[in-house]
């Protein structure tokens, strides 16, 4: 065998496609160490190096490697070019304005959990500067899920989505409650990633390729194994989107895991899991989507109808916000099976707003946790106008928006979404969509009696303690701010939204990304 | 005879075969019989798992042969090892727990199992090519290691590197969760 040269053509390679992705797999990498670095050191350029510094040094470095993958994703988003794949002979994924504004909404959300995180960390003992590394591992993972247009793609940046995430549920290890989290989310998150595993290789086996697109060219609805392969796929992915059947965990995952950590699983981890939804469906499954209808249909009103109905009878805020994220996924999925880019926009459009309305309610609660301990419980809430009437405010504007209410952006999100829905059921005169719509509806109007029930409770209801000292750090200040701000102008003027120096119109940006995707 | 004729004649293709099967099959039967000791039922499927490698290798899967020494032989048993320890079992408590219909269940599938494969023996021999026209083809380096190299490092360098750190963030996550200091 003369094997000794090694003789190959060299593929052509494009980094400047995935420049964010690289921005954020640098710090990834370089985070360790320099932690690993600071925590050995006694003092850096003449200051005493503690841990509560070392916590804000890694949390700075960190927002600045997302910082920076923000503003390349925005620049791609805002001057939209010719695709060009990163290794064109073998695409893995598809850097395309639905992938960019994915992996927008995935960096703004993990940019605002890193700010809102050092004060929190230290204040439950929790203050390990892998925290940080294990948050951007995780949202590489995202990055590359919502983009990925190959099945060994989906699966490996599914698993980098997943495992950093898993280890941050139990972040807290002295909180029995933290390693409860952390253990279930693994077990029934291996076990989902078993499911889909499973699908992808029946897939593989009855189709002869792991392209999404190439499956797409042979999938046959008719034949079974095309079939079940493509349910077991979808079982994976709905488990990350807690859509039920598939919810059990969401909270008692969501109550147990950090706060913070609680606000970047609700929004991150769901913006990337309907990124490869979108691809899946749209490109593989799209010969099989009349089979897969019914099953999605069943499941987005199931969502709702569960997801509201449980959480009208919790306790404690973060599995109340856990059913209502479960409920979200519900209205989310509407979006899903309405044909051609109406729904895929919609949903795009919601995920943004979501995205700041749950940090913001998350945020709030992260904020009161006190000695060690979380103020989670709604009664804890009572009298927060008078004991701290921005947090009750910024509160009180998460749950209208997240109820629907308008002016707030939830209402522009949920009717974009409904309005979809009706319109693609009257043009091809299918009146199941309009069913759904229906659902969606009434499932809202039910929301209202949970989700009014936190303002009511801080506004009409007296303290039950003395104030706390204000412990507020200007980075949550800050989240808060930009979270309730957003909520507002994404509600009032969708079309006109003002970024710094850019005037923005949200709804022509996504329906313009939500083309790109489809061929 | 020269010394280098013998020793072809000791060890060539048909008696490595012969070896490495034997080993495999006897091995294997030690991980099944040991009852008394599960440390020793492990270290026999080491010894079954070193075997299969070099089968692997006989087919000219290289990667294959050495991925089994490193991921079965190596991690797994391991882990195997761990846990055998740490539970601390004893070979009698083993034995109590089986089931007569658990042993009628094995059996049967072994029996099936013997058929099945009986059946596909006698079919490869009136069949001595063992080409058929369906099954796609293959070069005749496919599954060499450097076949593997070339594929991983030019179609799916991506996702090579991305392996890479998903590698590196389960070892954080590993390592954050089970540190011993709590601080």
């Amino acid at each position: 065998m003369e094997t000794s040269v090694l003789e190959f053509t060299a593929p052509e390679l494009h980094f400047g496609t995935i420049s964010p992705l690289l921005t954020v797999a640098l710090g990834a990498v370089l985070l360790p160490i320099i932690e690993a670095y600071l925590s050995r050191r006694k003092s850096f350029l003449s200051r005493p190096v503690t841990r509560v510094w070392i916590g804000f040094m890694l949390s700075f470095i960190s927002t600045i490697f997302l910082a920076i993958a923000l503003m390349l994703t925005l620049g791609k988003l805002s001057v939209p070019q010719a695709e060009v794949a990163f290794n064109a002979a073998h695409p893995m994924i598809a850097m395309d304005g639905t992938a960019h504004f994915l992996i927008a909404t995935i960096l703004l959300s993990a940019i605002m959990t890193i700010l809102v995180s050092g004060r929190y960390l230290a204040d439950v003992g929790a203050n390990y500067g892998e925290y940080y590394a294990l948050v951007l591992a995780s949202v590489l993972g995202m990055m590359l899920l919502a983009a990925s247009t190959n099945m060994i793609m989906l699966f490996v940046s599914l698993e980098l989505m997943s495992i950093p995430i898993y280890a941050l549920a139990g972040f807290r290890r002295l909180s029995v409650r933290s390693n409860e989290s952390a253990m279930k989310y693994f077990i029934i998150g291996s076990f989902a990633s078993g499911l889909m595993l499973y699908g992808m290789a029946l897939l593989y086996g009855a189709t002869g390729s792991v392209g999404l697109a190439e499956i797409g060219t042979k999938f046959d609805p008719e034949s079974v194994l095309h079939l079940l392969g493509a349910g077991l796929l979808l079982i994976g992915l709905t488990f990350k989107i807690a859509a039920v059947p598939f919810h059990q965990w969401a909270p008692d995952v969501y109550e147990g895991a950090p706060t913070t950590v609680s606000g970047f699983m609700a929004t991150a981890v769901k913006v990337a899991a309907f990124g490869a939804l979108f691809r899946v469906l749209s490109l593989a499954l799209q010969p099989g989507i009349e089979s897969l209808y019914g099953a999605l249909w069943v499941i987005a009103a199931l969502s709702m109808t569960v997801g509201n109905v449980m959480a009208m009878i919790q306790r404690n805020v973060k599995r109340m916000l856990a059913y209502s994220s479960i409920a979200h996924a519900g209205y989310l999925l509407i979006g899903l099976i309405v044909p051609g880019s109406g729904g895929y926009s919609a949903i795009m459009f919601y995920l943004l707003v979501y995205t700041f309305m749950t940090i913001g309610a998350f945020t709030v609660i992260s904020v009161l946790a006190k000695d060690h301990e979380d103020k989670d419980q709604i009664d804890d809430l009572a009298g927060l106008s008078v004991l701290r009437p921005f947090l009750a405010f910024v509160m009180a504007v998460c749950m209208f928006s997240l109820a629907g209410i308008p002016p707030f952006a939830g209402f522009m999100a949920k009717f974009q979404l409904f309005k979809a829905a009706i319109q693609a059921s009257t043009e091809l005169g299918d009146s199941s969509l309009l069913w759904l719509a229906i659902i969606g509806v009434l499932n809202s109007a039910v929301s209202l009696y949970y989700y009014l029930r936190i303002p009511v409770v801080m506004y009409m209801r007296d303290p039950e303690r003395e104030a706390d000292p204000d412990s507020m750090a200007g980075f949550e200040r800050l989240v808060l701010f930009v979270c309730a701000a957003a909520v507002f102008v994404l509600g009032i003027f969708p079309h006109d939204v003002f970024v710094i120096f850019w005037d923005v119109d949200v709804i022509a940006v996504v329906s313009e990304a939500a083309r790109s995707m489809l061929p | 005879m020269t010394f280098g004729e013998i020793v072809h004649l000791v060890i060539n293709e048909q008696n490595l075969f012969i070896f490495f099967s034997t080993v495999a099959i006897l091995s294997a039967l030690g991980v099944v019989l040991n009852l008394s000791n599960t440390v020793y039922a492990a270290l026999s499927l080491v010894v079954s798992m070193l075997a299969l490698a070099g089968l692997f290798v006989m087919l000219n899967a290289e990667f294959v042969g050495v991925l089994q020494v490193m991921i079965y032989a190596g991690a797994i048993v391991v882990l195997f090892l761990f846990v055998v320890m740490l539970l601390n079992l004893r070979g009698g408590e083993m034995a109590a727990d089986r089931q007569p219909f658990l042993k009628l269940v094995g059996a049967g599938i072994v029996i099936a199992a013997t058929v099945k494969l009986t059946s596909l023996l006698g079919a490869a021999r009136s069949n001595p090519s063992g080409i058929q026209k369906d099954w796609m083809p293959v070069g005749p380096e496919f599954g060499s290691v450097r076949d593997i190299g070339l594929v991983l490092y030019t179609d799916y360098l991506l996702l090579f590197q991305v392996s890479g750190i998903l590698l590196l963030a389960g070892i954080v996550a590993a390592v954050i969760l089970a540190k011993q200091k709590v601080d």
